[in-house]
């Protein structure tokens, strides 16, 4: 303390001037502010002081953290019990206790709605107060941020702080020449440079800052950019629409209308108008294995190609080609393809009558072949085929069955037909495309059928006459994409400053010495103490060469170029301060 | 060269050749930091100790990136596409950014024995889940997954380094405390560490006594040999009862259990409960070495703010790297599955991994949070990123399963 009086004369000091470096806004300032007014105490009175403390909870950081490891929690239930809306045969499996820890621990995991975190109560509830602990948190800091911008200019010192980082050389230049040179030298370094002639209370000095806003100031943009993607996610969830269709090779095709999905599922604020009608037709569908049994990685998909044509809205015509990696864009619907399987054709005929003629789509089981059914309710009673459909089973010894491999190149495909009669239970029950509810059903017979042939199964005639393949298609409408990618750009773009951008302080110092010049050059980190030591020496490096300095060696001072280590403490404690 | 030759060649140059290459590197660096402190003729050992691990380090790295260009050749693709391979190159990243930061940024070179000893084991345990050279599902067969990919794994390989680091700033500041509880206690018995009160007392007076700053920074200092007989004395003393400071009983515990948080996947994914209790039982004996040999090393290592310093540039780094890798994957899964987030198993892991290391970021700018605590919350996200790591491969089938088994 008795140093600064030593420097500026006490009299005159200015009572708002604060040389001293006011501390950076805190990034979680705790408010402590006493209840306003002594009101007599009522239920609005309780109602508002609950308001306020629990303003002042959320406005903690160790709120957040609390929130953050609540949310990491929820993650990690969900990481671990599988979710309804991704892998629902697993949860119904889970529900009945053939798989997982039970069916007691099911109840219980059902109860607290961990089959769908991400859709439950908690999670909202959870996602809710991150985002007003976060608000609670912005308000103080942006308030506190734009003062900062506004307002600071770059401290003056009267001494040199035991914090600092100092350097210090002498010159024959006078200390306005030093200053003036420190100043253009700064000032091409992009620094906030302000230059003291003695008048302000503080010996004169050139004083800079540096980093003041763009460190917070990237924080700040960073958690803001979480307002952008939640909104975008939010308004995307009620716009979006998501539906699926299987197309058949070279069959009739598929219009987009609100009937035509498989599975449609439209935002709360899509509506069937926006459909565009456009049309697609699969020409062709390519699919190629690595059937080399011995070859690295035998068995493999090499390519999954779609060529279709498109009938757009407005009824031009165009091909395009649609692949794992490339969707296809109709009117704004992107086109994905999905999933893929054979499509044989199945004839069905019931004393001479053709009850039913067309592709059914088989789905591949875990390399056992591909699964489907037949449904033809057009008999009576209805006939129900289960199939199974292996792509590749050669002839066996004459007299024994096909050989049933599990390849799924259809280089000699057979059919494994089962035949039921009785009752298909068609809207009745939850059915799936390719298998047949056979609660009501008599299993008839079963018979291979190959392709071209036809076979009798009771009364009933089933033909094979052709085998092809179908694709599933997603078409989907994400008017929000340019909307999270522009949160996201944000998010990223807060991000590097946040973590990168350090604020810095520094004086130059020249005061007469004798016939000389001696030069202190202190400076401050705030952040990233390691980085500032090297900045710092560059500068002192730089304002020596341009004044002609040359190093002096006295008690106190650290030498410019000199030993690293001794800083080291002095540039960690700067940072401590900052917290 | 046939490609099965180059594959071949491939895994010897992955193991033996890089692995023992990490591993001298590591004992030779280990060797170099006990030489930082004392005296001067050692220090010039110390040196050239430093220099012969680095032409190792770099020995090993050349032998490293040989074998992945070397598979990806055997292959024809990036060899970025099962679990072998991304641990490989998590390995690669970790040793080549921990390694280049220590030596030319942070000019720590004396820190690296624990860097490439990470990268060895991580190196060792790729070696688990060890796949042949093989082609790649259509799918993954676009650039997006070099760009996707090749950051999050980076991004690992960046946090392991940050995990080592972390690791190092715990264990030198239990073994800090406890030299000070020990002062605080025998101040009239022993005369250990008495010298060094009043650095303490002037430590407190300026407010920044946290658990990492000036403190401790100021016992290093002070530390720092003369060359005088009696400090040297003073030196030996202290280090020891850093050392002692540090409960090897509770170390080895701690790590068995922090591995054991990760290792049950393998007991659960092996053909056998034999094999897979011998994988469990293996690395966790591997892990409990490991913190057990670090331990032997708490007396020479840096100060806490410094080791501090060192995991938070990291794991700020990989941060960064894990939150661009992460919206790129949503791009690409957008781009190929047709939605850019469906909170598939691996998804669900990269978010959990991204919230802890947020959680650290942010405890380490709490004050009340800083220091220990913090560090502890970047040992627990390790673990939740090696964690997910291995669920969202072995235990729960996903999208993203290419375990490559």
């Amino acid at each position: 303390m008795s140093e600064r009086e030593r420097h500026g004369p006490a009299g005159t000091l200015p009572p708002v001037r604060r040389p001293d470096s006011a501390p950076p806004p805190e990034a979680n300032p705790t408010i402590r502010r006493p209840p306003r007014g002594s009101g007599s105490p009522g239920p609005l009175r309780f109602v508002l002081d609950s308001i306020a403390m629990g303003w002042r909870w959320l406005v903690r950081m160790k709120t957040a953290l609390l929130l953050l490891g609540v949310l990491a929690l929820q993650t990690a239930i969900a990481t671990i019990v599988p979710q309804e809306p991704n892998v629902r045969s697993t949860v119904e499996a889970w529900r009945a206790g053939e798989e997982g820890p039970g069916a007691p621990v099911a109840r219980v995991l059902d109860a607290i709605g961990a089959f769908d975190v991400y859709g439950s109560a908690m999670f909202l509830a959870l996602l809710l107060l991150l985002f007003l602990s976060l608000t609670a948190c912005l308000i103080p800091r942006i308030r506190a941020w734009v003062r900062l911008v506004r307002r600071s200019r770059p401290p003056l010192v009267r001494s040199v702080g035991r914090h600092d980082l100092v350097a210090s050389f002498a010159t024959d230049r006078t200390p306005d020449e030093v200053h003036e040179a420190a100043r253009s030298s700064l000032t091409e370094r992009r620094w906030r440079v302000r230059t003291a002639d003695g008048a302000d209370g503080a010996p004169p000095q050139v004083a800079a800052e540096k980093g003041l806003w763009s460190r917070e100031g990237g924080s700040l943009l960073f958690h803001l950019s979480f307002y952008v993607l939640l909104a975008a996610i939010v308004f995307g969830q009620l716009i979006t629409f998501e539906g699926q269709v299987g197309v058949v090779e070279g069959d009739r095709g598929f219009t987009d209308t609100e009937v035509s999905y498989w599975t449609y599922r439209p935002g709360r604020w899509f509506g069937p108008e926006q459909h565009a009608g456009w049309q697609l037709n699969l020409d062709a569908f390519e699919v190629e294995w690595i059937r080399d049994p011995t070859a690295p990685g035998a068995g493999q998909p090499t390519t999954f190609r779609s060529d279709v044509t498109i009938v757009g809205a407005d009824g031009e015509v165009s091909q395009a080609v649609i692949e794992g990696n490339r969707p296809h864009t109709v009117d704004g619907f992107k086109i994905h393809q999905l999933d893929w399987g054979y499509a044989p054709r199945i004839v069905v005929e019931v004393d001479g009558d053709v009850v039913y003629d067309d592709f059914i789509t088989t789905i591949a089981l875990d390399r056992a072949g591909f699964r489907g059914a037949v449904k033809a309710p057009a008999a009576d009673p209805d006939v129900g085929l289960d199939v199974f459909l292996y792509p590749f089973a050669p002839d066996g010894e004459p007299g024994d069955p096909p050989t049933l491999t599990g390849a799924p190149w259809d280089d000699d495909p057979v059919l494994i037909v089962s035949q039921y009669r009785g009752d298909l239970q068609l809207g009745a029950t939850q059915q799936s495309i390719v298998e047949l509810d056979t609660s009501a059903l008599e299993l008839e017979g079963g018979a291979f059928v190959r392709p071209g042939q036809t076979v009798t199964i009771g009364d009933v005639t089933v033909s094979f006459p052709e085998l092809r393949r179908w694709v599933g298609f997603q078409v989907s409408s994400r008017p929000q994409i340019p909307w999270l990618l522009f949160g996201s750009a944000l998010l990223v773009a807060g991000l590097i400053p946040a973590l990168y951008a350090y604020r810095r302080r520094l004086w130059v110092l020249a005061t007469p010495d004798g016939p000389r010049t001696v030069v202190r050059v202190a400076g401050r980190a705030f952040q990233r103490p390691e980085r500032f030591e090297e900045e710092h020496s560059r500068i002192v490096a730089a304002l020596a060469a341009t004044t002609g300095g040359t190093p002096v060696t006295s008690p106190g001072v650290t030498d410019p170029d000199g030993d690293t280590s001794a800083p080291a403490p002095a540039g960690s404690t700067s940072e401590v301060m900052t917290r | 060269m046939t490609t099965e030759q180059l594959a071949d060649l491939s895994r010897v140059l992955y193991s033996p050749t890089t692995l023992a290459l990490y591993l001298a590197a590591a004992f030779v660096y280990l060797y170099a930091l006990t030489t930082t402190v004392g005296r001067r003729e050692d220090r010039v050992r110390g040196r050239r100790a430093q220099a012969v691990g680095a032409a190792l380090a770099v020995a090993g790295i050349g032998t490293h990136i040989a074998h992945e260009v070397v598979r990806g050749l055997a292959q024809s693709r990036f060899p970025l596409g099962n679990m072998f391979e991304v641990t490989s190159l998590m390995a690669l990243v970790g040793v080549v950014v921990g390694w280049t930061y220590l030596t030319f940024i942070r000019k720590r070179g004396e820190l690296n024995g624990f860097v490439l000893l990470g990268g060895a084991l991580v190196l060792a345990s790729a070696l688990l889940m060890y796949a042949e050279p093989g082609p790649l599902m259509p799918i993954l067969d676009t650039w997006w997954r070099h760009f996707h990919v090749s950051l999050l794994v980076g991004a690992m390989g960046i946090f392991a380094a940050g995990f080592v680091f972390n690791g190092l700033y715990l264990l030198r500041d239990t073994g800090e405390r406890a030299v000070a509880r020990q002062r605080e206690h025998g101040m009239h018995g022993s005369t250990v560490g008495a010298a060094y009160v009043g650095d303490l007392e002037a430590g407190s007076e300026d407010g920044s006594v946290a658990s990492d700053g000036g403190l401790t920074d100021r016992t290093t200092d002070a530390l720092d040999p003369t060359g005088d007989d009696d400090g040297r004395d003073h030196d030996a003393e202290y280090r020891t009862a850093l050392r002692a400071g540090v409960s090897p009983v509770r170390l080895a515990i701690g790590t068995a259990i922090g591995t054991s948080l990760v290792a049950w996947v393998f007991v659960y994914s092996a053909d056998t409960v034999a094999a897979g209790l011998g994988r469990f039982v293996t690395i966790n004996l591997v892990m409990v070495a490991a913190a057990l040999l670090a331990r032997w090393f708490v007396p020479f290592l840096p100060s806490t703010a410094t080791l501090d310093g060192l995991a938070h540039r990291t794991i700020a780094f990989a941060f960064l790297m894990w939150t661009v890798g992460t919206i790129a994957g949503a791009m690409w899964a957008e781009q190929s599955w047709g939605r850019f987030w469906g909170w598939d198993p691996k998804e669900t892991g990269a978010f959990l991994t991204w919230v802890a290391y947020a959680g650290y970021l942010h405890a380490r700018a709490t004050s009340g949070m800083k220091g220990r605590r913090a560090a502890w919350i970047g040992v627990g996200a390790f673990i939740v990123l090696m964690g997910t790591y291995l669920i969202a491969n072995y235990v729960i089938v996903g999208l993203h399963s290419y375990a490559g088994l």
